[in-house]
């Protein structure tokens, strides 16, 4: 029996599809990349149509159609929350409210008239959804299961284990206390957006000390030795209002949040070094107590905190674990396809195929849709856009790799789109990592942004270790890990104490690799193996042939506050609205200098909010 | 997000991307679009020689035929195959297209396919398409442009000469029309500010003031000897006589004629008039569709987009099969 199941997350953030037949998972994606906006949480019509024709299949053709949340409990913590902090909640409740009982309540509706038929829906639970987007696409037998997120219906941390094709959760801590809505809170307080500023926040860490770790962990939050915590709910204001901290916490931490888009100071760097510094201690410690509870060598991770992969590489570095594997859509995204798989194995009684050769199920999280080089050719033709057709890979390859090599800074449109928030070199934007104009080049040319972070790397699988301390692979871009001693650059050291010019710290040469180098020599690395990707590998395998160098630039084909692309055409408007010099769209090659003038002005900035 | 699902062909003006699989959002709840190598709506793809076993039709026609809606196996060509063993069904219609551009399909590709039949199903609205020389179209990008296509007039001998070949490829702005240009847009009816204005009102409205109006929506087939109609009869008499083998030619109806709120007597005289054609059968399945009940035909249209549902579909389909059934009967006498 191989059953058909569509899973769908949706009405929080990240709206997503998945679709999975047998153990096999055949298309996921997200809302955002076909409505546009950027962590788009309506119903993901789009994505569910995306699924069903990547399946081929009518809808009445499913099996089983579930959501990856359950709206009662939900509705539970929400009513037991708001009676628990009333008066001081009602503008909290107004906000949830409408989401709760305006949408998640009626999902019903919403699938009826999507699919338009009337299909059983089920409901799996938030974090459960989360374990098994974990574990059922992971290559192992068994292991330990770890989800740290936010929050869904009540829990926000869950332990677990999984088996052939069963999961059993262990222990959870509940809500309000929460790792994720901790990270939030300060993510909000140093003037980055909730839910998508975390990554910023993160990225800031290693400018500054941990120096408000101590109070972290004197005020805020009270963690056990097995890693459960509690947090001291005085200083948040999540609960009775619709913001993250409150007064108490400002004067904990010498003032009010920062607001957005202002400059960065000394505090917030600070600031991000101590809640990151606390973050990778709970990670570790409960990373700990989970090994001893299964005696399990492997693990599996899933959740928004997952995607913190500066905890991720440290975890890995530290051998808790001899294994890890971690959902590429660690978010809510992802839950649409754990709510299928775990519809699939544990209702439906589906034996798990564990992929054999160590590899997972998720290939290479290419689960988005792709399109033929005649439906590429119909779009340019249609526009009349100047382009040739590089039919053999090679020569394409060698095209792309020696541009890169020129410094020309290249976007890549090749097969699947990828499912999660990394590009992965399905969608992906490409440069030099050896020029040290690259980062400043990449981020004020094409992504109008001055940005503090430094561009990931992405590398050939059998060369990372040459230039990265990682003795695994890093295929979905989750590890961060230090460049090598050998290729560091001996006069370029950490930023002094007192420096706050962002810019000009990522923008010293640190390494052979400086586009890609943070200040504390890390890099967020990806490993590309042929087997999954064989268009980018080549081009990396292309640029190592005429540089010395397996590594290149890689980031997400999009601008500030874009979803990145989906389509040829959503491809070309970002290459035209950019200075991106060349676009290779499946075996088209477009040169920006051959273009006719774009009638765009700037005026379709504004169509962005800025994430 | 707007999939392209259209290639551009400089003499018919498009036809559907080849090999395309994707599922089309659509108020139904949406519905599977497969092409085939040829760039047709087919669940395989099309081969010249055709078994000594098969009755093998061409069909031709507009997205009524092609089946905007629905998915493949619902159509009527899809549902006749069904219905009579044997009967192999090569669906050429094209969404958007008119008799003219349908031709074109026939001559400049579906002809050298071995067959037996040829069905050229008339969505009575191409009258109007033959006519006209632009047509607004949505393109991938989700704006909405003209487009060229090419078509036909009379030369000074009278016989038809084929126009604006190869086909403008880029989509054209309503503004960069000349004023004479602009007369042949096909804007998809007369008082098209009305009925954009009623169409957002919604269905109840619109139907009260077709019928109090006593909408009547093809004129052209008023006149015997209108441009419109004389076009379209020299086409189709072109078309016939370039045909090796019989022919039906069945006149699809809009809802208007199905539902009865507009007479159907002035397009049903105009195809009468074909009858009298050599090798061609005519077949006007409207008697079929009034025969069932009010409720019923209003279900053979969605809620907001008049083209077939599969009630529909399968109507057509097992009215059309009396007439092929017959050419079967035919075929095994001789």
């Amino acid at each position: 029996m191989n059953p058909t199941i569509l899973g769908i997350s949706a009405f929080y953030h990240d709206s997503a599809a998945a679709i999975t037949r047998g153990s096999e998972i055949i298309a996921a994606a997200q809302e955002e990349r076909f409505s546009r906006t950027k962590h788009d949480p309506r119903f993901p019509s789009n994505a569910i149509n995306y699924c069903l024709s990547e399946a081929f299949i009518e809808p009445d053709e499913l099996d089983a159609v579930v959501f990856y949340d359950h709206p009662l409990l939900t509705l539970d913590r929400v009513l037991k929350t708001i009676i628990a902090t009333a008066p001081d909640s009602l503008a909290q409740w107004r906000k949830a409210g409408r989401s709760i009982l305006g949408s998640k309540l009626f999902i019903e509706e919403y699938v009826r008239k999507a699919l338009g038929t009337s299909i059983k829906l089920y409901f799996a639970e938030h974090h459960a959804s989360h374990a098994a987007s974990a574990f059922f696409p992971s290559p192992f037998r068994e292991a330990a299961i770890l989800t740290f997120d936010g929050v869904g219906e009540w829990a926000t941390t869950t332990l677990g284990i999984g088996k052939g094709n069963r999961i059993k959760m262990l222990k959870e801590i509940d809500f309000p206390h929460s790792l994720g809505l901790l990270y939030s809170a300060f993510t909000y307080f140093c003037g980055f957006k909730v839910n998508s500023g975390e990554y910023k926040l993160m990225g800031l860490a290693p400018y500054g000390k941990p120096v408000y770790a101590d109070v972290i962990r004197d005020n805020l939050i009270d963690v056990k030795s097995n890693g459960s915590f509690r947090l001291n709910m005085e200083f948040f204001g999540y609960l009775d209002s619709d913001r993250m901290t409150n007064k108490k916490f400002e004067s904990l931490f010498g003032g009010p949040a920062r607001s957005p888009e202002s400059r960065i100071t000394r505090r917030e760097m600070d600031l991000a070094a101590s809640i990151q510094k606390v973050t990778e201690e709970i990670v570790l410690k409960v990373a700990s107590y989970l090994r001893d509870l299964t005696g399990l060598p492997d693990l599996v991770m899933a959740g928004g905190v997952a995607l913190n992969c500066v905890a991720n590489g440290l975890l890995q570095r530290k051998g808790i674990f001899e294994r890890i594997w971690i959902q590429p859509a660690a978010g809510d995204a992802g839950g649409s396809l754990g709510a299928a798989l775990l519809t699939a194995h544990h209702r439906l009684g589906v034996e798990r195929n564990i992929a054999g050769d160590n590899g997972d199920s998720q290939s290479g999280s290419f689960l988005g849709p792709a399109f033929s080089s005649v439906q590429v050719r119909a779009f340019l033709d249609r526009g009349e856009y100047p382009y040739s057709v590089v039919s053999d890979s090679g020569e394409r390859s060698n095209l792309i790799a020696a541009a890169l090599a020129d410094g020309k800074v290249v976007g890549l449109f090749n097969g699947r789109m990828e499912f999660g928030p990394r590009s992965l070199g399905a969608r992906s934007i490409l440069g030099d990592p050896r020029r040290p104009e690259t980062q400043a080049t990449m981020n004020l040319k094409i992504k109008y942004r001055e940005s503090f972070r430094p561009f990931a790397p992405s590398t050939l699988r059998e060369k990372a270790a040459e230039y990265f301390e990682l003795d695994v692979e890093s295929p979905y871009m989750l590890l961060v890990a230090p460049v090598r001693q050998e290729r560091r650059l001996a006069e370029n050291g950490p930023p002094d104490e007192g420096a706050e010019d962002l810019l000009a710290i990522v923008n010293t040469p640190r390494s052979e690799i400086p586009a890609v180098t943070h200040v504390d020599y890390s890099a967020r690395v990806q490993t590309v193996d042929r087997k999954y990707n064989a268009a980018f590998y080549d081009v990396i395998a292309a640029f190592e042939e005429s540089t010395g160098v397996p590594v290149v630039v890689n980031t997400s084909f999009n601008v500030r506050g874009e979803p990145i692309v989906c389509t040829p055409q959503d491809a070309y408007r970002c290459f035209m609205r950019t200075e991106i010099d060349m676009l290779v769209l499946e075996d088209c090659v477009l040169l920006k200098t051959e273009q006719p003038r774009s009638d765009d002005d700037d005026s379709w900035k504004q169509e962005y909010e800025l994430d | 997000m707007d999939i392209q699902i259209f290639q551009y062909h400089p003499l018919i003006g498009f036809h559907f991307i080849p090999d395309l699989q994707t599922r089309i959002q659509h108020e139904s709840g949406g519905y599977l679009l497969r092409t085939n190598n040829a760039g047709f709506r087919s669940e395989r793809d099309f081969v010249l020689e055709k078994n000594p076993d098969t009755f093998r039709i061409l069909l031709f026609g507009d997205s009524f035929t092609a089946g905007d809606g629905v998915g493949n196996k619902y159509r009527f060509g899809d549902v006749l195959e069904s219905l009579i063993p044997g009967v192999e069904v090569y669906n050429f219609g094209l969404p958007g297209t008119g008799t003219d551009q349908q031709y074109l399909v026939y001559r400049e590709i579906a002809a050298k396919f071995e067959h037996d039949l040829v069905v050229i199903a008339v969505q009575v609205e191409n009258i109007r398409r033959v006519a006209s020389r632009f047509r607004m179209s949505q393109l991938a990008s989700g704006e909405k442009a003209l487009l060229a296509k090419p078509y036909f007039e009379f030369d000074e001998s009278g016989a038809l000469s084929l126009k604006g070949v190869p086909v403008q490829n880029t989509p054209i702005r309503p503004e960069e029309l000349t004023e004479d240009e602009q007369g042949y847009v096909d804007q998809g009816g007369r008082l098209l500010w009305l009925r954009q204005a009623i169409n957002k009102v919604g269905g109840q409205v619109k139907e009260v003031v077709q019928r109090v109006s006593k909408y009547q929506p093809l004129p052209e087939y008023d006149d015997p000897k209108g441009n419109e109609w004389t076009l379209m009869k020299a086409i189709l008499k072109k078309w016939i006589d370039e045909c090796e083998k019989p022919v039906i030619v069945m006149p699809v109806p809009l809802y208007h004629y199905v539902e009865q709120t507009a007479s159907a007597d002035s397009y049903r005289a105009r195809f009468a008039e074909l009858a009298d054609i050599d090798g061609v059968t005519l077949h006007d399945p409207l008697s079929d569709c009034l025969s069932v009940s009010k409720a019923e035909r209003r279900a053979f249209r969605f809620e907001t987009d008049i083209h077939p549902t599969p009630s529909h579909h399968r109507l057509l389909a097992e009215s059309l099969s009396r007439p092929v059934r017959k050419k079967l009967e035919d075929l095994s006498g001789e």
